[in-house]
């Protein structure tokens, strides 16, 4: 199940609300503080559509993330599912 | 999480302190551009310890709000140190004092007398809990004022001990260079964490 988890406080509320008009994306209930957003293939997420100013925006992950960054720049973030370890030498 | 059962706390902070080579400059700074009460001097001949040849000093704190002093050294007839000199670089920032203020307007209030003295100042920087301009002072020390946005709640503290939690998990891997990793191993804590609420709530039924 790939997809990033969102801390439920107003900073990101606005990045779930996105996620929620995003068909690629499942938004689940909150569970233990957190939002769950599901995906099953690489979704691109806007940041002007988030309104996140840059600050946030660089940190908006920081609820944790199954899956891969295939783009991160100050306009667009792009998440693919990944099956590769987390870090080089791990899956040996 | 405290493992300590008694109660023993800080009050905030009282002062912190900074090295100056830079006498008349420092207090133009602080005392007349941004209006800090110059409110307690000491001055000494060294500590008096002959050994160690500690110089002869100034040592003046200026009123910071709240109770908080911030304070300055002036060792008399030294230079400088290398070492001491503040690096350029994002890095050297990360050292740096944040004063508190209550609103919107008077960060811009501030932002505005800094300017108007002729200080380079940052724009806002909106961050997660926090609003934000940045600075320096004429020794190159970095300052920021800020304003909150929010309360911290109970859920940032929980989001705090599994980010350090995740990042503990990383320290010292062979391989660890980047953030997307420690999201990914972040990521596996609040799945786990997701699923014990689950699993709670199964249980309970």
């Amino acid at each position: 199940m790939s997809g990033f988890y969102v801390l439920d406080v107003p900073d990101f509320r606005s990045l779930v609300e996105n996620a929620r008009r995003d068909p690629a994306c499942t938004v689940h209930d909150v569970v233990a503080g957190y939002t769950f957003i599901e995906f099953h293939e690489e979704i691109e997420i806007d940041r002007a559509a988030t309104k996140l100013g840059e600050a946030v925006w660089f940190g908006c992950l920081t609820g944790g993330l199954d899956g891969r960054i295939t783009h991160f720049s100050p306009g667009k973030l792009r998440l693919a599912p990944t099956n590769l370890p987390i870090l080089p030498d791990q899956g040996h | 999480m405290s493992n300590h059962p008694e109660t023993l706390r800080l009050n905030g902070v009282d002062h912190t302190a900074h090295p100056t080579w830079k006498l008349k400059e420092t207090v133009h700074f602080y005392r007349d551009i941004m209006g800090l009460p110059l409110v307690h001097a000491v001055t000494a001949k060294g500590w008096g310890r002959v050994d160690e040849q500690h110089a002869d000093f100034l040592h003046f704190f200026f009123d910071s709000g709240n109770e908080s002093l911030i304070a300055f050294f002036h060792y008399i007839g030294t230079e400088q140190p290398p070492e001491l000199k503040v690096p350029r670089g994002y890095m050297s920032l990360a050292n740096h004092t944040a004063w508190r203020v209550s609103t919107e307007a008077e960060l811009l209030a501030w932002q505005k007398r800094l300017q108007d003295a002729g200080v380079k100042v940052s724009q806002f920087i909106t961050h997660e809990i926090i609003e934000s301009i940045y600075f320096r002072d004429p020794n190159g020390y970095p300052l920021e004022i800020t304003r909150s946005l929010r309360d911290v709640e109970q859920i940032d503290a929980v989001d705090a001990e599994l980010t350090i939690e995740a990042a503990l998990r990383l320290e010292g891997a062979e391989g660890w260079t980047n953030i997307e990793q420690f999201w990914r191993a972040k990521g596996e804590l609040v799945r786990a964490r997701q699923d014990a609420a689950l699993s709670g709530r199964e249980t309970a039924r």
